[in-house]
């Protein structure tokens, strides 16, 4: 397996992921979308909302809210060993919220009562607040897994293509293709069409230019093996932090099976 | 079941037996119930 990082930030990643199966590709996006286990609002007691909102509307909003996860603190409480599932400070923990209005609360304003676990962004608009209204709660937040609900999903837009193979052979140089093609990644030199290599990871593998090439000069293919992987992280964990951590939960579900297998 | 006058803001008890709601001391015709001071737990979901 050989993974070539394109590019790199905190919250998104595209990278090369090659010699590997489909299989294997779609497991690792699979589990970063759905096994990797972080922090959402799970419960809300509200103590006053005198807001435009109702409570269960609030509640949801609240529960969307990206929280920076520490996957070494907290575990999912269902798997806690501490409690066995009945909620601590292994498995849980707790945020509040004061605000009166006129104001726009925003998820900022969340007090975590561990100072490690914020809100990822802290500019994402829970409620407005008129004169006089006061908003007042305190939220507990649960480790969860996507699979189980949207709020626990860490990563977005995860997705995958085929490395494009594009050959040309016998061009007349007409220019039909680089016209259609809607990545405008083709360019017509006087040998004939050709693709840069720097683009060539842009083509989505239409075959437009293929269609409209009449002597058929011109093959699109892919590379069976290889995967330009494009993912983003919703910021509870970094986007490194996110394909390590979906990465360690194939291998231990790979070791389970081993393990399995071992006692047949 | 305490209610609130929309206009005159007193709090006010409902006659279920009484056909007719209204306030007893504007007359006025729409009320709202009050939020219980109590901590209402939500499940978010």
């Amino acid at each position: 397996m050989e993974v070539d990082i394109l590019e790199l930030s905190d919250r998104s990643a595209k990278f090369v992921l090659s010699k590997v199966g489909m299989a294997f590709a779609n497991g690792i996006r699979r589990a970063m979308v759905a096994d990797v286990p972080t922090l959402a609002i799970e419960y809300v007691n509200l103590y006053d909302n005198t807001s435009v909102l109702y409570d269960e509307q609030l509640a949801l909003r609240l529960s969307l809210i990206p929280l920076v996860t520490d996957l070494e603190t907290y575990m999912p409480q269902a798997e806690c060993t501490v409690c066995g599932g009945e909620g601590c400070p292994a498995c849980e923990l707790s945020l509040t919220l004061s605000s009166e209005g006129p104001a726009v609360v925003h998820s900022g304003d969340l007090i975590s009562s561990d100072p490690l676990v914020q809100a990822a962004d802290a500019n994402i608009p829970i409620v407005e607040l008129k004169k006089g209204q006061k908003l007042v709660l305190e939220a507990i937040a649960h480790m969860g897994y996507g699979r189980d609900s949207v709020k626990w999903q860490a990563g977005i837009a995860c997705g995958y293509k085929n490395v494009p193979i594009v050959s040309v052979e016998n061009c007349d140089a007409c220019g039909h293709c680089a016209a259609e093609c809607p990545k405008s990644i083709i360019l017509v030199e006087e040998s004939g069409a050709m693709v840069p290599e720097e683009d060539l990871l842009k083509c989505s593998l239409c075959r437009l230019c293929e269609k409209v090439c009449d002597i058929n000069a011109i093959k699109v293919s892919f590379d069976e093996n290889a995967f330009v992987f494009t993912m983003e992280s919703d910021g509870s964990y970094t986007a490194r932090d996110l394909i390590l951590n979906a990465s360690d939960v194939v291998k231990g579900k790979a070791e389970g099976l081993i393990s399995i297998l071992d006692q047949l | 079941m305490g209610y609130k006058c929309t206009r005159c803001k007193q709090k006010v008890e409902i006659d279920y037996e009484y056909t007719g709601i209204r306030c007893p001391y504007c007359g006025h015709r729409i009320l709202v119930k009050e939020r219980p001071t109590t901590i209402k737990p939500i499940k978010a979901e």
